[in-house]
């Protein structure tokens, strides 16, 4: 391969760069007018071109897309560059929270408070805020209570390709399924005390 | 097995409980078998531990949540539960809260891991960052108003200055009609439509003249006599006629 990029890869380049979301290869195919498979291709050899050029970016595939982003090695002086700016990390409250939601979504506040054993108003509040999670609709049951989901934005966050590259996947859908009843019935007792905005 | 010393170690218990994301927290890490299955034998081996790091923070006057106490609740009736024999017939699962605890147990155990890898994860893609793309200029929709908003130009403070202009000055006076009819003459008008006795269709009552108003305020009296009980009115269906009777309490 020569060491200038062809006409497609440098679309592709160019559209990585300047998009504010990952771009799925759909969208890619939509915008060049390419194959899915010519995308795939072009992809790959920006990513090539990238490494062996010793630049500072690399092609990451994120919350469905792909998403040019700068090399983690260099996170220490493009941190500076923020400095003060960026939110905080999240805290065990919320992390938690945001797990739960994550793998039973959509789910209701209760459920997670059921799972947790706490309120969870203020973590499931700061998730909200961050837009890792949204109003997902509402459960048909009585009081018909709040379902939320996780947002493109989670996925990025974490650098999650998709919900199916959650850590402990299979593990935890078991337990899910094992501990139904349980659970529906610990969120029942919970229940009570959740309020909702009108 | 837990160690004597961790049994009576109360002093730790005071200064580490704010630090435990609640109750099953606390249970887990007084199990702590992070690598083994948890069993209801390691749950009641720790009841007590449990329940003597509550009643030290409420000694102590520690703002306790409530969750605390109803696991503290959950975990006596366990334990009182364990002296009694189990009623035959009755369904195990239902009503063992020592099995629904293991189950919540050994699931918030599978998601404080995974919180914890998520973690991991959070801070290695803290050092990554994405280009910011077109985002200021390009806004989709009711944030492109608000960044155009921020950005502000001097035609924003222009339109600012005439809106506070517009403010100043004194209402434009508003002529506001007097009804054109009241109920008093309404009710007049209906007394000799509707001889003792007698019945009439709303329709008749109004007449020719359908102004709106004139309508609102003869079906408003009709209300109020119907409240009064001077009037009884029927419609056969919705949208019908509405037939109007006068009772005797009308002298």
């Amino acid at each position: 391969m020569g060491m200038t990029l062809d006409r497609l890869a440098r679309e592709v380049e160019a559209l990585l760069m300047a998009s504010e979301k990952p771009l799925s290869v759909e969208h890619l195919c939509e915008l060049t007018g390419a194959g899915t498979e010519a995308i795939e291709q072009a992809v790959s050899r920006v990513e090539n071109a990238l490494s062996r050029g010793g630049h500072a970016m690399q092609v990451v595939f994120l919350a469905g897309g792909y998403r040019l982003v700068t090399d983690p090695e260099l996170g220490g002086v493009v941190s500076r560059l923020f400095e003060g700016r960026r939110p905080g990390r999240l805290t065990r409250a919320a992390l938690e929270t945001l797990a739960v939601v994550a793998y039973s979504q959509p789910c209701t506040r209760a459920r997670v408070e059921a799972v947790r054993g706490v309120n969870c108003d203020s973590a499931m509040k700061t998730l909200l805020e961050r837009e890792f999670i949204v109003i997902a609709g509402r459960m048909e049951t009585p009081g018909r209570p709040l379902l939320y989901s996780t947002t493109p934005a989670f996925l990025e966050y974490f650098g999650l390709g998709a919900l199916e590259h959650l850590p402990r996947l299979d593990e935890i859908g078991k337990l899910l399924a094992l501990g139904a009843d349980d659970l529906e019935r610990a969120a029942g007792e919970i229940q009570e005390e959740e309020y909702e905005n009108p | 097995m837990i160690s004597e010393a961790e049994r009576t170690d109360s002093g730790a218990c005071r200064v580490s409980l704010a630090e435990f994301e609640g109750p099953l927290d606390l249970l887990l890490y007084l199990i702590r078998r992070d690598e083994m299955d948890i069993t209801l034998v390691m749950v009641s081996q720790v009841a007590r531990q449990y329940l003597e790091y509550v009643r030290n923070a409420l000694e102590l006057n520690i703002d306790l949540a409530g969750e605390y106490l109803v696991m503290a609740a959950t975990l006596t009736r366990m334990k009182s539960g364990s002296l009694l024999p189990s009623r035959s017939g009755a369904p195990e699962d239902q009503d063992d809260p020592g099995k629904a605890l293991l189950r919540q147990l050994i699931l918030y155990r599978a998601f404080r891991e995974a919180a914890a890898e998520l973690r991991e994860s959070e801070g290695a893609w803290r050092d990554v960052f994405t280009p910011p793309g077109e985002r200021e200029r390009f806004q989709e929709g009711a944030r492109r108003e608000e960044a155009g908003r921020e950005a502000g130009s001097i035609m924003d403070l222009l339109e600012a200055l005439e809106a506070l202009a517009k403010k100043d000055q004194p209402p434009t006076p508003r002529i506001i009609e007097r009804p054109a009819l009241s109920i008093t003459e309404c009710i007049q008008g209906l007394s000799s439509a509707l001889p003792g006795g007698g019945r009439v269709s709303f329709r008749t009552v109004l007449g020719e003249n359908r102004d709106r108003r004139r309508v609102v305020a003869f079906f408003v009296t009709v209300l109020e006599l119907i409240r009064r009980g001077w009037v009884r009115c029927r419609q056969e269906s919705s949208f019908g006629g509405i037939t109007l009777e006068r009772t005797k309490e009308w002298a």
